[in-house]
């Protein structure tokens, strides 16, 4: 199982490109999409639900191309959760899902057998009977999340699932789509990096329409390895003249002053206790952001 | 479809349209029992053109419409179609309510009297119950093309002036979509309104069976 994007460009008509001549190649398992807002992570993914047609360029499903006599055959492998979606107000979670899963063209029993299990796993099944305007942000998420798992795609597309969840649930989500994603693929877009770290062992990150980088998330760790130091200085004063010459990605009040997570080729100067420290996948994905920033 | 009846028959259009029934049946005068169905074929119309107008427009504005074009096209039409009949048979439901209603104001005896008042209350509830197949289906389907609710609620209602004017009566005559609110009514056997009747519903099974094709490329 896998999807392979080529040359993709799409332009609209304003004249705005949101991807620009993209190559990706997206396996089985969990893969992760990571970039700051108005990357094009968004349009990426309505491009692969089939919503939105490429200016150029091709993708294949499992060797399936996205043309309009394929989109039948590509939309019935697919299962998504967009990043806003408001399901059916009036319809209780039980029968909201039902409906939905009766639309995918699940049978009836089999959908109901698969709405049980996927309550219990999300943790709803008490909820079933209420409607969906009753629920909270992060039910509503959970819900939604199952609506996109109900016809078992094989190609499963995820925006920011865990967005107003809590820790617990944020967990319990991030289990269920690996356990989902064996002989699968999901793609999960978040600006959540610490999810990513927890579920995906390849990624790939956006910016303005490009990968900046796409490989494994160890790969990714491995470049950012010994240029993470985690620095302390007495006053906001020297923080700001470090914050003006370094990449920071953490900033926090100590007591012995103010310390800094600082991501640097080499050891910061103009500062005397700074000690290399282990990198996370969010320093690096700091890092990849900025060496394209400043290679532009 | 009682899923859909409760998808397509939220509280607040329940209580609108059956505001609506009352308050006509309040301010529209009538004298003749014949009047009654005349009273309510054009503005029953006007409330089909507003009430059905989100049926498929609904997934857009609640952000659904992504998931719900992966659906099979076949499952995606059968859907919303599901969701039009379940509107209208609510509306013709309620018209019938709406035109017994009309009686707190006493009318006179049919003028025609070859019809009895249950002849003239189903002829009268099944030609309503065509315009709101007309005018709902329209309205849907002018949403749906412009993808903008506004835009088919005001194409219909621009249309439903003309039609239900005299201009549009003396243009069209049986063949108005409002021929029934049209006709003579102390010629209760003449029939004749029976084109424009059958004319809209024609009008409406072919729009119907647009959707797939419109879903497809305006969804």
């Amino acid at each position: 199982m896998s999807i392979k994007i080529r040359n993709l460009t799409v332009t609209f008509k304003n004249g705005v490109t949101a991807v620009n001549h993209a190559d990706l190649e997206i396996p089985s398992g969990v893969f992760g999409l990571l970039g700051e807002n108005g990357a094009g992570k968004t349009t990426l993914m309505r491009v692969l639900t089939t919503a939105l047609k490429p200016t150029a360029g091709e993708v294949t499903l499992n060797g399936i191309p996205y043309s309009e006599s394929n989109y039948n055959r590509i939309r019935s492998r697919i299962g998504y959760l967009p990043q806003e979606i408001d399901l059916y107000p009036n319809l209780t979670v039980q029968e909201c899902l039902e409906y939905m899963g009766e639309l995918s063209g699940v049978e009836i029993r089999e959908c109901r057998r698969r709405i049980g299990e996927y309550l219990e796993r999300t943790s709803l099944t008490e909820h079933r009977r209420k409607k969906m305007r009753q629920l909270s942000g992060g039910m509503k998420r959970r819900v939604g999340l199952i609506q996109a798992l109900l016809n078992e795609p094989e190609f499963l597309i995820v925006d920011e699932p865990t967005t107003g969840l809590d820790p617990e649930e944020r967990i319990r989500i991030r289990n269920l789509l690996v356990e989902f994603s064996e002989n699968r693929t999901v793609l999960f877009s978040t600006h959540v990096v610490e999810d990513l770290a927890a579920t995906c062992s390849r990624l790939a990150v956006m910016k303005k329409g490009n990968f900046l980088y796409s490989g494994s998330a160890r790969e990714l760790l491995g470049m950012v390895r010994g240029k993470v130091w985690d620095c302390c200085v007495s006053d906001e004063e020297a923080a700001g003249r470090l914050e003006r010459a370094y990449l920071v990605s953490a900033k926090q009040y100590a007591d012995s002053g103010v310390r800094l997570r600082i991501i640097s080729e080499k050891k910061p100067q103009n500062t005397s206790a700074c000690m290399p420290c282990e990198a996370t996948l969010e320093d690096a994905y700091i890092y990849v952001s900025n060496r394209n920033a400043q290679t532009e | 479809m009682r899923k859909e009846i409760k998808i397509a028959l939220p509280t607040y259009k329940v209580l609108y349209s059956a505001a609506f029934f009352v308050i006509l049946s309040l301010v529209r005068t009538v004298v003749y029992a014949d009047e009654i169905g005349i009273a309510m074929e054009a503005p029953a119309s006007a409330l089909a053109a507003v009430f059905c107008a989100d049926t498929y427009l609904m997934e857009i504005h609640s952000r659904r419409r992504e998931v719900f074009r992966l659906y099979d096209e076949k499952r995606q039409a059968r859907a919303v179609r599901r969701r039009l009949a379940a509107q209208i048979l609510y509306l013709t439901a309620l018209s019938a309510l709406g035109y017994a209603m009309f009686y707190w104001q006493k009318p006179y005896d049919p003028v025609n009297a070859g019809l009895s008042e249950t002849a003239l209350f189903g002829i009268s509830i099944a030609a309503i119950a065509g315009s709101i197949f007309f005018w709902g289906v329209l309205s849907m389907t002018v949403c749906n093309l412009f993808r903008n609710q506004w835009a088919g609620i005001g194409a219909a209602l621009v249309l439903w002036t003309v039609l239900s004017s005299r201009a549009g009566d003396r243009m069209l005559g049986n063949w108005n979509a409002f021929s029934f609110t049209f006709r003579t009514i102390e010629e209760g056997m003449d029939f004749g309104w029976l084109y424009g009747k059958s004319l809209t519903i024609l009008a409406a099974a072919v729009l119907l069976a647009m959707v797939p094709y419109i879903l497809k490329k305006r969804g």
